[in-house]
């Protein structure tokens, strides 16, 4: 089973205060720190669990400049055989990550595309499903769950409120994948130090073939939210806060 | 010009999103046209016309509720009928679908949208990121359609006005069923193997439980929400729970929609571990418990008292 | 599986020693109360290649207390084998995975406790009192290192405004390296990871070198311990590997040792201090006590406050119970059972009658605030560091 992984490096925003630089257009970055998005990460494993499994190969992929490269590292040593980064701006817009991304996989080996479910910078949730479409594969998102069988694979996919469903599809095929699927293992400094032994390949926006794509979204202006209020108290006695908190939650969605 | 809304619907019952959704089309003051596909989908066509201006029914045995079908049958009614938007949820069926109907029709999507502005002809559209602490406004590419998946629970079904609008059932539109991608059915994650990770919903308890008698208030309250029962360390450590429904930096990382926290004070080694929720809600007797510096919501009291009484209403509101 | 390198166990731990007397797992804190045995553990690495460590998850309970070193017979240091076994699973990545996270985080976040980088300094938030600030230009004799829990914990960051505010009292010309200052790397090292640690070591001497730092106070026993030993060992490693470090002899102290110094000099004395009529008990941190002999200091500052009723444990000095704070318990389980050493510890001090538990290491504070609620004592016992009763009583 030959497997790419598509994979992303984000700003881990969960607990940092983020601040919307001046021109509106981004946010600064400078006090943040970037890591592999966490969806990126079950999936890498997920690929080389089934490398471990069922033999064949695992390449990376992701689009970006240099500074990138440390998330190709990373699942290199977690285990992947190849990675290969074009050397590119990330693009904004996920119509054009999809060309991009298209561009590459098509000239590679494979049986399966695993991308992560979404990304923790934008939540799109869209790239994966694209390329699937733009290489001509059937797709599955939000996949919790993979059997291999011959010639096709079993994907159970997370549904809202617990349930799971699941189809079976031919390969080859594109899987974006949810958290909690597995167990991903803990890279080490050293491991990541002996993978600088393995191949990482630089292209160019000109190797991979694909010239100026007109984007789907473009960005207008971010901005920051109304302050949110810290703690709001719900007063009255048992029976009235918990009616009232009762309608909060109803009218949040989450019940 | 017409508003599309993608009906989701699943084991003959319409999901919240679709009321949601058809909420989102309703403020764009265009003709909210709901779409409805599936096998013997007539009972839930009618409750959609309430809120819509026409219903579309596409009725086919074939679509088995497979997602690529409902894909294909929404290409075939976008290019007969030309809306000017399409919405539907930002749901894992919807995640599935849209992008994918983005690409076949050649149609800008904007996704986990949280408003929608129309300018004229055109789309802007508001999307919360990084992790909610910014918001973006983005223009969409001047198209015929636009298609809009919408986040859960910022469109409220409540602002819903009433249309009553006629259904039209319409031909089969799928050609042939789906070659490389079979819906093999819906499955319950294993009763036992509790994975509080990947729960929506936790109903967290700690020492304000005080007793190990007092753990089944708590559990009912979780199952009557659709949650599952987690607990800060103590409660481990008493035995009251096993240890793997310990919150915490030495127990599990949890992210939930919503982590009720019910008589668990914050220590930092929990708090740690639970801070990624989208909403946390935090019942205490102490008013100062450091629990309540993370929390959105708060009450003060008893949570032997709350217990009892939330459970009630959330019985009442869930029907 | 995996196998442990049999020749490189022997040349760093001198294991083929071990005459496996089982003193170590006689006197082992934890052994009573997880499956952790370290006698067999010792014969794991003697052995060699014969035995799958990934089935023995117990190898997470050691809470690196270093009673079996000081027990040995052959002196040999069981503590560091544990160390150097987890070290290959590290390798493998075979670790649980709040291990994991706590790693990774200590590698992302510069403190394995998750949290960002840009709020370290939060701690120092309305303190009312001025603070140099070592990274932002100014200069001081003394670097105040707090340490990740110090600078994150809600409950500890209390120590750390007190340590400042005793300090500032007393005229010690000291500062802080605020949202700068990095993580020691102590329990990276202990949880195996020695290539994070030493990573560590070489950013952190720079950081020291190139801020003009070279005299330490810590607050942790732990931090002490990396500074004080673990540098030296790492810094000549990294030599040894042709990485370029920077010729820095660290002067660390303890800020135990350090108050008993001013005492010593005449600078802190009792006429500065109000009565503090309470019973108190001190418990040893291992990291203080076991690791580096260091039982007088806190005493002799305790012993000067006006009034106080000091009070000894049984279990104490160099037999103190360890909390299990250390080692990377803080983010492992393990497989523990029955009560928590932290709580048979707050009933023994309950048993004293002892009003406040004193300490003077942050994971005994977290750990003993736990076991204090557990065993019953919320309304009648306080935990306290050394430098919060100081930033009570002094005047």
């Amino acid at each position: 089973m030959d497997v790419i992984v598509c994979v992303r490096k984000v700003p881990d925003t969960a607990e940092a205060d983020v601040m919307v630089e001046k021109s509106g257009k981004d946010i600064e970055k400078s006090r943040l720190t970037f890591t592999i998005n966490e969806w990126d990460n079950y999936a890498v494993e997920e690929a080389i669990q089934m490398k471990e499994k069922y033999g064949g190969t695992v390449t990376v992929v992701t689009v970006g400049q240099k500074d990138v490269e440390d998330v190709l590292r990373r699942s290199l040593a977690m285990g992947a055989d190849k990675a290969i980064r074009v050397d590119m701006e990330d693009p904004d817009d996920a119509y054009t990550l999809a060309n991009i991304l298209c561009a590459v996989i098509k000239n590679q080996k494979y049986d399966l595309v695993l991308f992560g479910a979404q990304s923790g910078d934008f939540n799109r949730g869209v790239t994966g499903a694209m390329v699937a479409r733009m290489l001509g594969i059937p797709h599955a998102t939000m996949v919790n769950g993979i059997e291999v069988l011959d010639g096709s694979i079993k994907a159970s996919r997370e549904l809202e409120g617990g349930l799971n469903e699941i189809y079976e599809i031919k390969l080859p095929a594109l899987l974006t994948i949810q958290t909690g699927i597995n167990e991903p293992r803990y890279v080490s400094i050293s491991g990541i130090r002996k993978a600088r032994q393995k191949p990482l390949e630089v292209l160019t926006p000109s190797d991979v073939g694909v010239g100026s794509i007109e984007p789907m979204i473009v960005l207008d202006k971010m901005y920051m939210p109304p302050p949110g209020k810290l703690a709001e108290f719900i007063a009255g006695s048992p029976e009235e806060a918990a009616a009232k908190l009762a309608s909060i939650l109803k009218g949040k969605g989450v019940l | 010009m017409a508003v599309f809304v993608f009906i989701e619907h699943r084991e003959g019952k319409l999901m919240d999103i679709s009321f949601e959704s058809l909420s989102a089309a309703q403020k764009l003051n265009d003709t909210v046209v709901a779409v409805v596909a599936g096998e013997n989908v007539s009972d839930l066509a009618e409750k959609v016309a309430k809120y819509a201006d026409k219903v579309i029914v596409a009725e086919d045995p074939k679509i088995d509720t497979n997602n690529e079908a409902y894909t294909r049958v929404l290409n075939e009614l976008i290019k007969k009928e030309k809306p000017k938007v399409v919405i539907m949820g930002h749901s894992s069926m919807g995640m599935d679908i849209a992008p994918a109907l983005s690409v076949d029709l050649g149609l800008p999507i904007a996704t986990d949208v949280v408003k929608i502005n129309p300018e004229g002809g055109k789309i802007k559209v508001t999307r919360s990121i990084y992790n909610g602490k910014v918001l973006a406004d983005y223009n969409l590419k001047n198209a015929d359609t636009y298609i809009i998946t919408i986040r859960a629970g910022e469109f409220s079904a409540d602002d819903l006005k009433e249309k009553n609008g006629k259904i039209e059932i319409v031909d089969s539109l799928l050609k042939d069923e789906v070659a490389d991608k079979k819906f093999v059915g819906y499955v319950q994650p294993v009763v036992g193997a509790v994975d509080i990770t990947q729960a929506d919903i936790l109903v967290s308890v700690g020492r304000g439980i005080k007793d190990k008698e007092n753990i089944p208030l708590a559990e009912e309250l979780a199952k009557t929400m659709g949650g599952v029962l987690s607990c800060s360390r103590p409660i481990v450590d008493y035995g009251w729970l096993p240890k793997e429904r310990q919150v915490g930096t030495s127990g599990k990382t949890v992210k939930p929609k919503l982590y009720l926290a019910l008589g668990i004070s914050g220590a930092f080694q929990h708090v740690a571990g639970m801070k990624g929720a989208n909403m946390i809600v935090a019942v205490n007797k102490d008013p100062k418990a450091p629990i309540f510096s993370v929390a959105q919501y708060g009450i003060v009291d008893d949570i032997l008292k709350v217990i009892p009484a939330l459970t009630q209403k959330v019985k009442e509101i869930k029907g | 599986m995996m196998e442990v390198e049999e020749a490189s166990f022997d040349k760093l731990y001198d294991v083929y020693a071990c005459m496996q007397c089982g003193k170590c797992t006689g006197s082992c804190a934890v052994s009573l109360r997880t499956k952790l045995n370290i006698r067999e553990m010792m014969r794991i690495a003697i052995l060699g290649n014969n035995d799958d460590l990934k089935e023995h998850e117990e190898i997470w309970d050691c809470t690196t207390c270093g009673i079996c070193t000081v027990r040995c017979p052959r002196d040999l240091k069981p503590s560091e084998v544990i160390v150097g076994l987890r070290s290959v699973l590290v390798e493998e990545g075979e670790v649980p995975s709040t291990i994991r996270d706590a790693l990774e985080s200590i590698g992302n976040n510069n403190n394995p406790w998750g949290r960002p980088k840009s709020k370290r300094a939060d701690w120092m938030n309305d303190l009312g009192v001025e603070v140099k600030n070592l990274s932002a230009g100014d200069e001081a004799e003394y670097l105040l290192y707090i340490g990740c829990t110090a600078s994150y914990d809600t409950r500890i960051q209390k120590i750390s405004r007190a340590a400042v505010r005793v300090l500032t009292k007393l005229g010690v010309d000291f500062g802080v390296l605020g949202e700068e200052e990095p993580c020691c790397g102590s329990e990276a090292r202990m949880m195996g990871e020695s290539g994070l640690f030493e990573m560590l070591v070489e950013d952190n001497l720079n950081l020291f070198n190139d801020f003009g730092i070279s005299k330490i106070i810590t607050l942790s026993p732990h931090a002490y311990n990396a500074f004080k030993t673990d540098y030296k060992d790492y810094k000549k490693r990294l030599e040894e590997e042709g990485i370029e470090v920077p010729d820095l002899e660290l002067d660390v102290v303890h800020y135990t040792q350090f108050l008993a110094e001013q005492i010593d000099e005449g600078r802190l004395t009792s006429d500065m201090m109000n009565e503090f009529n309470k019973t108190v008990v001190y418990h040893d941190p291992c990291y203080l006590g076991k690791r580096n002999n260091i039982f007088e200091p806190p005493r002799q500052i305790l012993s000067i406050i006006p009034g106080i009723n000091l009070v000894e444990f049984e279990r104490r000095e160099d037999r103190s119970l360890c909390c299990e704070g250390g080692g990377g318990k803080m983010w492992s389980e393990g497989t523990g059972t029955g009560e928590r050493n932290a709580v048979i510890r707050a009933r023994d001090a309950g048993a004293l009658g002892a009003e406040v538990i004193a300490v003077a290491c942050p994971f005994c504070m977290s750990t003993l605030e736990d076991g204090r609620s557990t065993a019953g004592y919320e309304e009648s016992m306080e935990v306290k560091d050394i430098f919060e009763i100081l930033d009570e009583v002094l005047k």
